[in-house]
């Protein structure tokens, strides 16, 4: 929450395939892109035009008798040339920014539709904070790069020579001791964006470590405490605080160091066209009014230059977005629909695993040759050691991975060979750690289909017990539910996920059962739905509980990715095996 | 510039640096002031030149003179900008640095009832944005009141004794300018607010939508979320475009005025240049141009003044928030403690009532709690979730005040210890396993005076604790950096740390509050038989859910709903609390079918 993004490039792509790539968004939208070219164009030469105006002006004023009709004139072009150009600038920035607003937007639903069709594997190699930042933060500094940029380096660029055009046609002399200084003024912008880049870094990266050190010893302020350790604590948090202080003064120092430079470069110019200007003022080759049109010239001289280096800085820093968003859209899903995969429409739950290998990594198996049948309407426990393959065989039914070798078949066809969507959409699937999005308990049990009508979730709440403390709430459905579902206990989000599934009407349920500690009234009601459910459809848990395992028809015992023994509780007692020793153990003591 | 207790004292710290920053920014106002009629009088004595009034070599020293007086200037103005920006943009930085200082000094000392009720989001918004409102209202706040006041005022003095007409036709369009930036520049920032939010809902969605995509998968719902972001999407869009639609109609409508105002000028100017041509007080074309330009310097102020309220009703706002935060009491304190500064570690519950201090009268999460716990002994504290034995613990770490006679700790009242020497002496295990983004060595070390932090001892704490092997696993093994790259320790790692970093303090009293919840049945066997040996001859008080870990203490305590059911060996409690039998009988099967 508190990192910061390097600016950094990776250089996995070159710069040509960079901008190939950032113009193949712009490209559709060229006809904007060349409409507010064009309004740039006439807005800039307006701009041009205002500080001969003045100059023209003044000298008609010098002149005695004035020249009243010519100066009326004068005055009302000049007007008229303010207002247009400030409204052609008004038309292009806002033109430009709805253009560059949609590009980034059609990015990022590119990006974001992109991620969500991401594999289960993807998303635990990828912290999802660098996701959201690419999705968000990174298209962001595209839409600088669309309306900041591309049509602005040229207005900056066809500025300066602009104006050194017109100081040119005005007086080559003083225009020529003009641009014996501009070197220094684009140097000097351009060194100083460089170091004022690097403190700025400086000091974000410095503010997030007291940020991350204050976030986290805000909430682990119980151990500080406890621990004695609060002057220690300080000490640390002084010593990342002087840091930032130290490294914002800095920063402070280079614009203390650059606006006034920038300004006495200024005044070294005016006071050289003044010196000359004066002279030649004296010697009769320059009239005053066109003095005041240099000085006025010289003013909007340097505002272009300075844009011109910020504007390198986007280009850079939206080159080292655009590589990571880019790498992020070459990385495709590995499972995929088959060519030829099916719709299935109605299935009766019959589940079969045939000789199944999976690893998630290389030479390190994690089911050896598992095989098993589950009837429709069967109810089947895992039982095993954490670490036995309990929770990858669930996570494999609903192809969140591929199997190497051997064969899952669904009503007897392989998996595969179904479409994923309408595989996942017959299979409900109740995890250990129930996540609850913010929203309402409502939105939480259609996850946002408008398709699930409100008595549905009635219905499938109450069927599950979920009701009950559902109907104790001010807002009932409606009740808010805070991040991560934090306002509810864990056993209530357990039965909120058991109407979630309920509510999509699964043939097959999968449930991962919590090992948290739920209140034993809750408890009781989750027992209580787990029965009712284990009749809707076919039932694969992985059970803690050991009502649970008492309730189920087959009990499949798991050691170390190899299935021990499977049968139901009757059954397994007899055979004598290891579940039957586990079994005994609870006697033991008695 | 806002004032309060909390941040007076520093205007009078850094006094030196905002009083020459003022100055600096004073002297710049005045020297910017001559710019414009310096350049005034060349236009007007090249006039003079070219009508003859002057000769040569008189027009040519009055043009070195003003060259030289425009050389001063600039260097005046140089090195002004240079101060201020040092002075009062420094000031400002170290006022915000001192004040992020003072709220977490106080932060340390506030007990757990403060951090109940806030949450820690809304802590680190105080920290993040509200120091950074009060940095504003001090730095540039300053800044554009001095301009406003001093520049704007000079300015318009100028102006009026050059020439009184003139000014007076430009007080209108100065205050439509003022007013045009009150109302347009208070809609933009409300716009810039709503982008700004539209993008942080965008963002809080894709962060929710990710983490939990397992979900949104198994429910083939991803057509859904993506309907959901792009409606987020072309809102933050639109919001966008809205705000810098906002921003180009104040930019377009004050320059429109501007450039009116312009006209109006000159054609105004140039009747008075006739009008009062050949009087005794004449208005010149250098004093036009000098018009021009002193109008073009009034612009900022006047929109600064929008700026101005708007930087000081934010940063007053700031500070009342962070005031109360450094106004919270500090409840944990020592009053008429006696002087001890070791314990034994006899423990004794009296007939103690608790309630957390937010709660209802009479709404207590124990209920007179009695039992005794004599030193070396290894005490099981049993109950289920919610049945109050974090609470228990709490108290014994004196996190929360107790009546008198409650609590005492070798037969003294645990309000009459220190409550420093009371956490010196207690060894705590939390049940999160909490530690800090460090070395895993510092983690343990944590209880550790600095000199004492051997990296033996650590490792035998760490061999203890059964999570040694896991941490020479790590790549830079005792040097590993917890929650850096890739490192994610799972629960019951972070348990086992946590019970290293408890036992190396060696303390007279250990409590481990469900520590290891999450850690293995044979793992925690290990664990279990280590403690029984060094932890001879001092108290360990375990809480636990789980029979296994507290079944061979030599006492547990079955609490209830805040109440102690019973109290005796697991064999006793077999026998006589049907509700240990029940728990038992519950948990044992549960536990088995776990293990190999």
């Amino acid at each position: 929450m508190y990192d910061i993004d390097t600016d950094q490039r990776l250089n996995n792509y070159s710069d040509k395939e960079i901008l190939k790539r950032l113009a193949s968004y712009a490209i559709p939208y060229w006809k904007y892109f060349l409409l507010t070219f064009l309004l740039m164009v006439i807005s800039v030469i307006f701009a041009l035009f205002e500080p001969f105006l003045i100059g023209v002006s003044i000298d008609l004023l010098t002149e005695t008798p004035i020249d009243l009709s010519q100066l009326t004139l004068v005055l009302v072009i000049f007007a008229l040339s303010i207002i247009l150009s400030a409204g052609f600038e008004y038309m292009q920035t806002i033109i430009l920014q709805k253009t560059g607003q949609t590009i980034v937007y059609n990015m990022r639903e590119e990006v974001f539709t992109h991620v969500e069709r991401q594999d289960y594997e993807y998303f635990t190699k990828i912290p999802t904070g660098k996701l959201v930042t690419r999705v968000a933060n990174d298209t962001n500094t595209l839409n600088e790069m669309y309306t900041n940029v591309i049509v602005n380096v040229f207005r900056n660029l066809l500025m300066i020579v602009g104006i050194l055009g017109a100081m040119f046609w005005l007086n080559a002399e003083l225009a020529l001791l003009i641009l014996a200084v501009t070197p220094f003024i684009i140097i000097f912008s351009f060194v100083f964006r460089r170091f004022s880049r690097k403190a700025y870094r400086t000091v974000r990266a410095n503010m997030s470590r007291v940020n991350g050190f204050l976030a986290e010893h805000l909430s682990g302020m119980k151990v500080v405490q406890i621990f004695n350790k609060e002057e220690e604590k300080h000490e640390e948090f002084n010593e990342k605080n002087t840091e930032l202080r130290r490294s914002e003064l800095r920063e402070l120092l280079v614009f203390a160091i650059y606006r006034p430079t920038m300004y006495m470069l200024f005044m070294i110019s005016t006071i050289i066209i003044f010196l000359y200007g004066g002279r030649q003022v004296v010697e009769g080759t320059l009239t005053v009014g066109i003095l005041v049109s240099f000085y006025n010239y010289l003013r909007r001289f340097f505002e272009p230059i300075q844009q011109l280096a910020e504007q390198f800085n986007i280009v850079q820093s939206a080159f080292a977005s655009s590589e990571r968003i880019f790498a992020i859209l070459d990385e495709h899903p590995q499972v995929l629909d088959e060519p030829d995969a099916i719709e299935l429409d109605e299935v009766k739950g019959e589940i079969e695993f045939k000789d199944v290998w999976f690893r998630y990594v290389e030479d390190e198996w994690v089911l050896k040759g598992v095989s098993f049948k589950v009837n429709p309407k069967e109810s089947v426990a895992f039982v095993g050691a954490t670490g036995a393959g309990k929770t990858t065989i669930l996570s494999l039914l609903t192809r969140d991975y591929d199997i190497q070798s051997g064969q899952i078949l669904l009503d007897g066809i392989d998996i595969t060979k179904i479409k994923l969507s309408s595989l996942r959409s017959h299979v409900g699937v109740m995890l250990q750690d129930v996540f609850m999005f913010s929203g309402t308990i409502k939105s939480n049990i259609t996850l946002r289909d408008e398709d699930i009508t409100e008595q549905e979730v009635i219905d499938a709440c109450k069927y599950v017990n979920a009701d009950k403390f559902i109907e104790k709430l001010p807002n009932r459905y409606d009740e808010p539910v805070r991040e991560r579902g934090n306002n509810y206990s864990a056993g209530q989000r357990q039965l909120i996920s058991f109407a979630r599934t309920l509510v999509h009407k699964p043939n097959i349920m999968i449930l991962d059962e919590a090992t948290a500690n739920i209140d034993t009234e809750t408890e009781e009601l989750i027992q209580e739905s787990l029965k009712k459910m284990m009749n809707i459809g076919t039932m694969l848990i992985v059970a803690h509980r050991l009502s649970t395992i008492q309730h189920v028809d087959k009990i499949i015992v798991l050691q170390k990715g190899e299935i021990l023994e499977q049968g139901s509780h009757q059954e397994l007692l007899r055979q004598k095996g290891h579940y039957y020793y586990l079994y005994k153990l609870q006697y033991k003591d008695q | 510039m806002i004032f309060s207790k909390a941040i007076n004292k520093y205007y009078l710290k850094f006094a030196h640096l905002f009083i020459i920053g003022v100055i600096a920014l004073l002297v710049v106002d005045l020297a910017q002031l001559e710019v414009p009629l310096i350049i005034g009088q060349l236009v007007d004595d090249l006039e003079a030149f070219r009508t003859g009034e002057y000769s040569r070599a008189e027009i040519l020293d009055i043009l070195s003179d003003i060259i030289w007086t425009l050389v001063i200037i600039s260097v005046l103005i140089v090195v002004g900008r240079f101060t201020w920006r040092i002075g009062i943009m420094g000031a400002s930085r170290r006022v915000a640095f001192e004040v992020r200082d003072d709220m977490f000094r106080h932060a340390l000392k506030l007990s757990p009832r403060f951090y109940s009720e806030r949450k820690v989001g809304g802590l680190m918004a105080l920290f993040i944005n509200d120091i950074e409102a009060i940095r504003r209202a001090l730095g540039p706040g300053m800044i554009m009141f001095v301009d406003m006041v001093f520049l704007g005022g000079l300015v318009f003095w100028r102006m009026y004794t050059i020439d009184a007409r003139m000014t007076l036709v430009l007080v209108f369009p100065l205050i439509l300018i003022a007013t045009a930036g009150i109302i347009l520049g208070n809609k933009m920032r409300m716009r810039f607010r709503d982008a700004q939010k539209a993008f942080e809902d965008l963002s809080d969605n894709v962060q929710e939508s990710l983490s939990g995509i397992t979900v949104i998968k198994a429910f083939v719902k991803e057509r859904q979320e993506i309907k959901h972001f792009l409606r987020q999407n072309r809102n933050t869009r639109d919001k966008n475009i809205r705000f810098v639609r906002m921003q180009m109609a104040l930019q377009v409508t004050v320059r429109a005025i501007v450039s009116l105002v312009f006209v109006l000028m000159i054609a105004y100017g140039t009747n008075l240049v006739q009008i009062t041509a050949g009087t005794a007080d004449p208005f010149t074309i250098g004093d036009l141009v000098a018009f021009l330009s002193y109008f073009g310097m009034l612009i900022w102020p006047m929109m600064a003044i929008s700026m101005i309220i708007n930087v000081r009703s934010r940063g007053r706002a700031s500070l009342q928030r962070i005031e109360a935060i450094l106004d919270e009491p500090i409840d944990i304190v020592d009053e008429n403690t006696l002087d001890i500064t070791e314990i034994k570690g006899d423990i004794e519950f009296n007939h103690l009532y608790f309630r957390y201090p937010d709660a209802e009268e009479g709404d207590h999460v124990l209920k007179d709690i009695s039992f005794k716990i004599n030193q070396g002994e290894m005490v099981g504290i049993l109950g289920r979730t919610g049945s109050g034995k974090t609470s228990i613990v709490d108290l014994l770490l004196r996190l929360y005040n107790l009546k008198e006679n409650e609590l005492l700790i070798d037969g003294v009242d645990i309000m009459r210890i220190p409550f420093k020497t009371v956490r010196e002496n207690i060894g705590y295990v939390p049940q999160d396993g909490f530690l800090f983004s460090d070395t895993i060595k510092n983690n343990i070390a944590l209880g550790l005076e600095e000199g004492s932090r051997e990296m033996d001892h650590i490792e035998e704490m760490a061999k203890l604790s059964d999570v040694h092997d896991n941490i020479v696993q790590f790549k830079k093994g005792y040097n590993t950096i917890i929650g850096e790259r890739g490192v994610t320790l799972s629960g019951g790692q972070k348990q086992r740390l946590s019970i290293a970093r408890a036992l190396a303090k060696n303390p007279p009293i250990l409590i481990m509050d469900d520590s290891v919840s999450a850690v293995d049945t044979s793992t925690e066997e290990k664990i279990l038989k280590n403690l029984k040996k060094i932890r001879q001859g001092k108290t360990t008080i375990m809480i636990a859910h789980r029979i296994s870990t507290v079944k061979n203490a030599d006492k547990i305590v079955v609490i209830d709903e805040g109440e102690v059911l019973d109290v005796g060996t697991h064999d006793e409690l077999q026998e006589r609390c049907a509700f240990y039998r029940d728990l038992v009988e519950r948990q044992q099967l549960e536990d088995e079918v776990e293990v190999e």
